[in-house]
């Protein structure tokens, strides 16, 4: 019987560059910033660095593929690198290669690092790809947008919930990520937004509205691993832990096999339970003080909270109206802005979840530091969500 | 005459009619833009003469599958590919025999009826199936722009009891150039109405109606139903008076509603007349392009289905005549860098995967779950390992739409874009395009058709793929006035 990674692995140091249109700044230079901060603030020196992964997930915008741009970028030893991409999991997956390399002994230090440049694409939104020859015959090609609220419709029928509860529901989502970004000084928007802004947007994909929908943004984040032990003896005293770290892939039933009625994210459920088991957490609505997850839509934060067992199936709607997943409520959610107002360059999305957690557990968030703080959890959805991968972690402090 | 019979007749428009008068309101500064009476039926930017062509030949095999058919025909002046076999794709759309015999033919509007004329003569083993489907391009302000429509129509042919024998064919040869279509110029170039009208009556379809009757034994007053296109608006009138026919001509109440269908015109016109006739009525079929081709037929039954009543009858109207400029490929918007994405089909992939695309054919597992499309090991989550499949065709199995949105960011070109899961009754699920929308999103649980569509149009290399989209089940009623 696996033992699982908890407590076998800490965050010696974290970095996230200023998420944005970074116009000035090539990835290389994300990448630089972000583990500047990591490696000043992990104690180490770089030559400690024993393995790296690198997340990216669109390596046709600026990035490039291979290993060659981390290990490039920051001048690396000559250690194994590799990139890995799991859609917009791809910074978590970064992320779960360094834990899986330090809990197995195979290293004592190892880097993770996402980043994304996908503002260099020339418009807004994610560039559109192909979906491979074969697929490509008959595969729709919806945005991502419209892969998502398809969610809304589906969760709509099932519950019986009214479209215009449910769109103001998803518009508090919204608002409360706006109102906690502009409390994030690297956000990408840091502008609070009214609910009739929210609510009177122009429509992208039925029932999404314009901030329904997160930007994309250039941005990168960066974590430095090690052992608990390792960590200890350079002085760190305070230290959080990987409690647990899952991932879980579509076999193609949602989209495929004629049981999921579209309401919700079984990946996310499945990679939810796996974690909390792991991580040892067995009522994750009393235990977990903060999270942060993968609201590239409003519809999508909202079914999460479902799939995460922190509101009663069809509840989601009415224990978002009623503020529990607002900074002041029982399990805030997305403290920083999300990526909706901190940003979402793909790859690193997934670290600057954690870098959050990372900070809130040190007690280093400044003005939305929130107060007992134990566990906090991320959650990243990549793909749609008929045929999605999901990653969800659990950090917390370690005596 | 052997004893081939029409055995089958199909129609088929698609969604769209165009109001003539917003093309008249919009060009009155010019002159131009018409008379601005009623309508005319435009594909949708996913239709061509192929995927029409597909649906009105679905008409005609009604519950079977088509297996008696040991020829098929496909008729167009506006194909899509000028080589490439269409009749090729169709039978792979409609999962024909691959061995059954297949031509494509065109050169001039009366094409199909020329191929249906020659099936009636000369019949094979088994049934013919003599299809056209048209999609013509015409420069905005011609007189064509406005008066042509997009419409497929299908014959099925064969021996045994069928729904009308032919009596009589006749044919005129006379180059008269009402209007002509180069290769190199791609737009029609018109001649005088007037004189077209005259010369028609004199020397195309006056001699053939006079020969066709004669050979029949039949004067003009036995004819009960015309099907006769006018390449000018009162030709028939003028023909039909020197041969006291009074029949009405059913083609022109299509050009009304629909527009000129060219090739199409007289096999929609065909399932109109046979919709309406009683046994016993002769049925005059004309095809007319630099000479013509008639049938004369008497109809012994009627269609399985009213198909061409239907179609005329449905429809949405639109009167945004940018938007109908744009979906007839006359006018070049910047949709911007999201319409750029490389559509490059591969050649080797489509020669694996193209029957199952083109006919919608998935695959039933050892436990009995149908999927699409087939894949090494089963989505059934018992299943163990690589399978052999049954397969199983989905065009016709009932379906429901489990999601779906209207997408306004993704690029096509009619926006928005509808997509989402179809769950179908034999228990397939497919992430499919939904098409023929206009404005009304579908909603969870509605139930849907399948229609054989245009995927992707790759305007780099000039090639486009099919699939299968998934159509609300009714189309909405046409107010009597646009009809």
């Amino acid at each position: 019987m696996a033992s699982g990674i908890k407590d076998k692995v800490v965050i010696a140091g974290m970095g996230c560059s200023t998420f944005g249109e970074r116009w000035d700044m090539s990835s290389d230079m994300l990448m630089v910033e972000a583990f500047q901060e990591a490696l000043a603030d992990s104690g180490l020196e770089k030559k400690q660095i024993e393995a790296a992964w690198l997340g990216s997930a669109l390596d046709d915008v600026n990035v490039g593929n291979s290993a060659l741009p981390l290990a490039t970028a920051l001048r690396l030893p000559s250690i194994p690198v590799t990139r890995v991409e799991n859609m917009c999991a791809t910074g978590t997956e970064a992320l779960r290669g360094a834990v899986y390399a330090v809990a197995s002994g195979a290293c004592d230090v190892a880097l993770a690092l996402g980043v994304e440049k996908l503002k260099d694409t020339g418009f807004g939104g994610l560039p559109i790809r192909t979906k491979g020859s074969v697929n490509d015959l008959w595969m729709p090609y919806g945005s991502a947008p419209g892969t998502f609220a398809q969610l809304a419709g589906a969760y709509s029928a099932r519950y019986g919930i009214a479209a215009d509860e449910l769109k103001k529901a998803m518009a508090h989502v919204s608002w409360k990520s706006h109102q906690n970004g502009a409390l994030s000084e690297k956000a990408h928007l840091r502008k609070p937004v009214s609910m009739e802004t929210i609510l009177n947007a122009p429509m992208i994909a039925d029932p999404l509205g314009l901030f329904d929908c997160c930007g994309v943004s250039d941005g990168a984040a960066c974590a430095i691993v090690t052992t608990p032990e390792i960590a200890r003896s350079i002085g760190k005293n305070h230290l959080v832990s990987v409690k647990a770290l899952q991932v879980c892939a579509s076999n193609g039933w949602e989209s495929q096999y004629g049981e999921w009625d579209g309401s919700y994210v079984r990946n996310t459920r499945i990679a939810a339970r796996r974690a909390y088991d792991e991580a040892g957490i067995s009522d994750p609505r009393a235990d977990l003080g903060l999270t942060e997850v993968h609201d590239c839509f409003s519809i999508t934060e909202l079914v999460t909270m479902e799939d995460l067992g922190l509101s009663d199936d069809g509840r989601a709607v009415f224990d978002v109206l009623d503020g529990k997943f607002d900074r002041d409520g029982a399990i805030p959610c997305q403290v920083d802005g999300g990526l909706k107002c901190f940003g979402h360059p793909v790859g690193a999305s997934g670290l600057r979840m954690a870098y959050e957690v990372y900070q809130q557990l040190l007690g280093r968030a400044g003005e939305r530091q929130l107060s007992d703080v134990n566990f906090g959890l991320t959650h990243n959805l990549g793909g749609q969500p008929s045929n999605s991968v999901a990653a969800v972690s659990v950090l917390g402090r370690i005596e | 005459m052997p004893d081939t019979q029409i055995l089958a007749v199909a129609a088929y428009l698609p969604l769209l009619r165009f109001d003539r008068k917003a093309a008249r309101s919009a060009l009155g500064w010019s002159g131009l833009g018409g008379s601005g009476r009623g309508t005319r039926a435009v594909a949708g930017w996913d239709e061509d003469s192929l995927t029409m062509a597909v649906e009105a030949a679905r008409g005609t095999l009604g519950s079977g599958d088509g297996a008696d058919i040991a020829r098929v025909t496909f008729a167009s002046t506006s194909s899509p590919f000028i080589d490439r076999s269409q009749s090729g794709v169709l039978i792979e759309a409609l999962q024909l025999n691959p061995a059954v015999e297949a031509l494509d033919v065109s050169g001039t509007r009366r094409c199909a009826v020329a191929a249906l004329s020659r099936a009636l003569a000369n019949g094979v083993a088994g049934a013919e199936l003599v299809v056209a489907g048209e999609d013509r391009h015409a420069q905005p302000g011609s007189s064509a722009s406005m008066n042509w429509g997009a419409g497929a129509g299908a014959v099925l042919v064969g021996k045994g009891q069928g729904i009308a024998k032919v009596l009589t064919r006749a044919c005129v040869n006379f180059d008269l150039l009402d209007f002509y279509t180069s290769a190199k110029g791609g737009d029609p170039y018109a001649a005088e109405d007037r004189f077209v009208r005259d010369e028609a009556v004199a020397h195309v379809y006056g001699p053939a109606f006079r020969a066709a009757l004669k050979q029949a034994g039949l004067t003009g007053a036995d004819i009960a139903i015309a099907v006769v296109p006018e390449p000018v608006s009162g030709t028939y009138g003028q023909v039909a008076r020197g041969l006291k026919m009074t029949a009405p001509n059913v083609c022109e109440e299509i050009a009304a509603s629909a527009g000129e269908l060219g090739s199409a015109m007289p096999l929609f016109g065909l399932s109109l007349a046979l919709e309406r006739a009683n046994a016993g009525d002769r049925v005059l079929v004309a095809g007319f392009g630099n000479g013509c081709e008639v049938l004369i037929l008497e109809a012994t039954g009627k269609p399985a289905a009213a198909t061409a009543t239907e179609a005329l009858d449905r429809g949405a109207v639109f009167n945004n005549y940018l938007r109908f400029l744009s979906l007839t490929d006359s006018l070049s918007l910047d949709w911007g860098p999201r319409a750029e994405v490389n559509q490059k089909t591969s050649a080797s992939t489509l020669a694996r995967h193209g029957r199952d695309t083109h006919g919608f054919v998935g695959g039933r597992d050892a436990r009995g779950n149908v999927q699409f499309p087939k894949t090494p090991i089963p989505v059934s989550p018992l299943a163990e390992g690589p399978e052999q499949y049954e397969d199983v065709v989905l065009r016709d199995v009932p379906a429901k739409v489990t999601s779906v949105t209207a997408d306004r960011l993704n690029f096509t070109p009619d926006p928005p874009f509808y997509f989402g899961l179809v769950q179908f009754e034999n228990g397939a699920r497919v992430a499919m395009e939904y098409c023929d929308c206009e404005g009304a999103t579908p909603k969870v649980g509605d139930p849907v058709a399948m229609r054989f569509r245009v995927k992707a149009i790759d305007r780099q290399r000039n090639f486009r793929t099919y699939f299968w989209k998934a159509a609300p089940i009714e189309r909405p009623v046409l107010a009597k006035e646009t009809k």
